[in-house]
């Protein structure tokens, strides 16, 4: 069996850091929220007023708590896609060809699925 | 909403709670977040799926990196098994549009409850199949020895190293497609199934499934979250105390699930799944009685 001390080496950084960072993110968030107490509406196009650059500009500018826990989420969602994508390299690295084929798999079958979402299939 | 720290505090417990228990048996944890944000904060059910799918991905990540970190994810086989699982999410989100959800849950009822049984009745052979170095000593299926699809980890416990070979590659890729579906379709069971391949079909020692699971919930996960976030249904001010939550609950999830005897672990697992089982089908006779 190879050793796979790189994969595991990879993966694990980038696990441990997309979780510490998003976490750090988020008390900062909670604790900004807190600070103001608001109160927060719950419907779909308020959540994406947020989505606009000049909005997340001004969020990190003003510590607005909204767009730092948005910043934090979207860290946390992409840190799996992420490491998906380094185990691809890892792998590259280790000469495993048969778990690159496998992993890239995985990869495309997940930007199919964002695909087949953004033309309205699911 | 109103944002208060009673709000933020009783959050942030629930997903301790749940966070915990995921990582100690390698399931994400809605079944736990999803109920909470709907019967006690009466948020609307979009938002709740939505918060408790991020909420799996910081279970994943904080649990993933601890079992990754000790050697107790198998990488190889989450890799092959993630294959399955994610084109069984795309499946089940298309199939959606064409099967009774009903029905559905009917079968992954049924199929649950076969599975508590088989993980109850065979609670103690974990325990004697580790002492006995039995799992080394399988006969690998030619996918697993094509793929070189075997592993070790140290188990706290049994305070010894357990070696294992993985055999039964095309029935666990097989349920892992379905796990793959009853995510996508219904939007729990996916980690509970992919446990109990492993365990039950593949030869591959109930932590180190747990550890693989929690490796792989994470990606289905992202993929429904970055729907859901793009759909502006991830209430960022909700999901904060959440993922913190889960996060916190599954880094101590993580430092007990070694220690424990593989036969509690069982036990534990047996009753979720009972639970999910009894739930699932309640809903679907409900569903279908209209």
């Amino acid at each position: 069996m190879k050793t796979q001390d790189n994969v595991y080496r990879v993966v694990h950084r980038v696990l441990h850091g997309g979780m510490i960072a998003s976490t750090v993110l988020f008390v900062i968030g909670i604790g900004a929220a807190l600070r103001r107490r608001q109160h927060v509406p719950l419907d779909a196009a308020w959540i994406r007023g947020h989505y606009r650059l000049s909005s997340i500009g001004h969020g990190i500018v003003t510590m607005d708590a909204t767009t730092i826990m948005m910043i934090a989420t979207a860290l946390m969602i992409l840190t799996p896609a992420a490491r998906v994508l380094v185990s691809i390299w890892a792998f590259w690295v280790d000469r495993d060809r048969k778990f690159v084929v496998v992993t890239s798999i995985v990869a495309l079958i997940m930007m199919a699925t964002l695909v087949l979402a953004g033309a309205g299939l699911t | 909403m109103d944002y208060s720290f009673g709000f933020v505090a009783t959050l942030f417990g629930a997903a301790c709670v749940a966070g915990f228990l995921g990582a100690l048996l390698g399931v994400g944890g809605g079944i736990f977040i999803v109920p909470t944000l709907v019967l006690w904060f009466h948020l609307p059910m979009k938002i709740a799926i939505a918060a408790s799918a991020v909420s799996v991905i910081a279970t994943s990540n904080a649990g993933g990196s601890s079992y990754v970190e000790h050697r107790i994810t198998n990488l190889r086989v989450s890799m092959f098994l993630e294959m399955f699982t994610t084109f069984g999410a795309l499946s089940g989100a298309v199939l959606a549009l064409y099967l009774n959800e009903h029905v559905i849950q009917l079968v992954f009822a049924a199929m649950l409850a076969y599975m508590a049984w088989a993980a109850f009745s065979t609670r103690n052979l974990d325990d004697e199949r580790i002492a006995s170095g039995a799992y080394a000593n399988a006969t690998p299926d030619r996918i697993s020895k094509w793929l070189d699809l075997r592993g070790s980890y140290h188990d706290e416990a049994a305070k010894r190293d357990v070696d294992y070979v993985v055999s039964g590659a095309p029935i666990g890729a097989g349920i892992s497609y379905v796990a793959g579906i009853a995510s996508g379709l219904l939007g729990v069971g996916g980690g509970v199934l992919k446990v109990s391949a492993m365990n039950g079909y593949m030869n591959i020692p109930m932590k180190a499934a747990v550890g693989t699971s929690k490796l792989m919930i994470g990606v289905t996960a992202a993929v429904s979250s970055m729907l859901f976030f793009v759909a502006g249904l991830v209430h960022f001010i909700v999901v904060g105390p959440v993922a913190v939550g889960t996060t916190a609950g599954a880094t101590a999830g993580t430092l007990v699930m070694n220690r424990l005897e593989s036969r509690w672990l069982k036990w534990i697992f047996a009753a979720l799944m009972a639970y999910l089982a009894f739930e699932m089908g309640r809903s679907g006779i409900r569903g279908a009685r209209g």
